[in-house]
């Protein structure tokens, strides 16, 4: 299982009803790409992290180690605004407001990860999934997103013993046995893949599959309270922003 | 590369959604369609899906010595349709996002149109084109996940473009800026690319003749006929 989704499994918000979770986690998210990103995303991810670290007990050490492949991305992207191509300075120089709408985005795409960190963390995709058939989308391609997502555990988890396997038989030694085993692993992968839908097929046909896969899902209702919660906090948060704007900036 | 959370302002991360919307919903159109009439579809097109996620978790090595993952949008394409591939993509997308932090949602459409429409069908079309000229399937298949990457780099980089045009050169200027940034990475990453597609084809080629005819990769007739030749050959 990946770290995230094994720690949305054992969260303290694991019971609440995934809109709850989405309302105030996507809600954030929303709120950091459009409200104004000083002071705006800046209280966005002081209420992120307050809300991740506090009521829905994620531990800091799991969260940082999810937060910083967002946060690279982020940097590395937020470092093409510090130069400008062309103009006085020459053909490459530093841009006059480069490091403000570096710093802006930087504030921005931060807080927003936080916001979808809140909601990753906290809801198992096991519980999200089968829900979304009652929120309009076609079941068959619900059906097909579930088989997915079941899958690629047992694929990545397949994927991993033949890294091993082929470590062990020294395939990572030169760059031309890297090429080999990658290209092994990969067409291995496939034959796998196909191999359990096979057989997964004849499973299933031998229960009286009819083309629905029918699962349990924790019995779970929107909380009033919550949800009434969370637009509060979100709109505390953009008439925050609102009064300090002008202050601030 | 995907573009991160919140990279892009709130008005083109809804522009890319929508350009991407039409190719998602004809995909999921023909999916739904499939699983109706073949009920037993689900299971292999969900073992695509997985395939497709598992592929984008393998560690490439790149010319600088650091490694990075394959887009896995040319071997899809080829293996499953563009079509198909929309939808596989969106899906892989998804979960990427949420369980690798990997990508994001308020960029999903934008990731969506470069990944999982504009890669799967320039790679395809390159590939069939190449492949109507009799020209020998590795070479196309080389061709094709080669130009899939590329072109998935250039709209990304049109994508960031226009998100951040240069305040000196303007869009042009930024697309320079990107562009030569990408160029140094992902050229030799494409070719990286290309050519594990084309071992994972050889392979397949090898063990998978059942599923690739199935998939249409292999043509039943056409296969049997160069075992028959390599067997006349071979006497």
């Amino acid at each position: 299982m990946l770290p995230i989704d094994a720690a949305a499994h054992g969260s303290r918000w694991r019971r609440r009803h995934p809109l709850d979770k989405a309302v105030l986690g996507l809600g954030l998210t929303v709120l950091a790409i459009s409200l104004p990103p000083w002071p705006g995303a800046a209280l966005v991810t002081a209420t992120a992290l307050a809300v991740l670290l506090g009521p829905a007990g994620v531990p800091a050490r799991r969260l940082w180690r999810a937060y910083r492949v967002p946060l690279g991305f982020c940097v590395t992207g937020a470092l093409t605004l510090l130069v400008q191509v062309g103009g006085p300075g020459g053909l490459l120089a530093l841009a006059d407001d480069g490091p403000l709408r570096a710093g802006e985005l930087l504030l921005r795409t931060s807080a927003a990860s936080l916001g979808v960190l809140l909601f990753a963390f906290t809801t198992p995709m096991s519980d999200l999934l089968p829900r979304l058939v009652r929120a309009g989308v076609p079941a068959p391609l619900v059906d097909v997103a579930l088989v997915t997502y079941r899958m690629s555990f047992l694929l990545l988890d397949s994927v991993r013993r033949i890294s091993t396997a082929q470590a062990a038989r020294l395939g990572h030694t030169t760059r031309a046995a890297t090429w080999r085993s990658l290209g092994g692993l990969g067409a291995t992968a496939f034959v796998r893949s196909f191999d359990r839908a096979a057989r997964l097929q004849a499973g299933l046909a031998g229960r009286g599959y009819d083309g629905t896969l029918r699962v349990l899902v924790p019995e779970a209702r929107v909380s009033v309270r919550f949800t009434t919660a969370s637009l509060a906090l979100l709109g505390a948060l953009t008439a925050l922003t609102l009064v300090l704007e002008r202050p601030l900036s | 590369m995907h573009i991160a959370e919140g990279f892009l302002p709130p008005a083109h991360a809804v522009a890319w959604g929508a350009a991407a919307a039409p190719f998602v919903i004809h995909g999921a159109r023909s999916l739904i369609r499939e699983v109706r009439e073949h009920p037993e579809s689900t299971l292999l097109l969900g073992a695509s899906g997985a395939f497709t996620f598992v592929l984008s978790a393998l560690k490439l090595p790149s010319v600088t010595g650091s490694c990075s993952h394959p887009t896995g949008t040319g071997l899809g394409a080829i293996l499953f349709r563009p079509p198909v591939m929309a939808v596989l993509g969106t899906i892989t997308l998804l979960f990427q996002s949420l369980l690798l932090a990997h990508g994001g949602l308020t960029t999903l459409g934008a990731n969506v149109f470069s990944m999982a429409v504009v890669g799967p069908w320039a790679g395809y079309a390159v590939y069939r084109l190449l492949r109507r000229y009799d020209v020998p399937l590795m070479a196309a298949v080389f061709c094709g996940a080669f130009l899939a990457d590329l072109s998935t780099y250039c709209v990304t980089t049109v994508q960031l473009a226009l998100a951040f045009p240069d305040p000196g050169s303007g869009f042009l200027g930024a697309l320079g800026k990107f562009g030569s940034i990408f160029a140094v990475t992902q050229i030799p990453l494409a070719v990286s690319e290309g050519l594990l597609t084309v071992l994972v084809m050889r392979l397949l080629v090898q063990s998978s003749k059942g599923e690739l005819t199935r998939l249409g990769v292999l043509v039943a007739g056409a296969a049997s006929a160069r075992a028959g030749e390599r067997k006349a050959v071979a006497r």
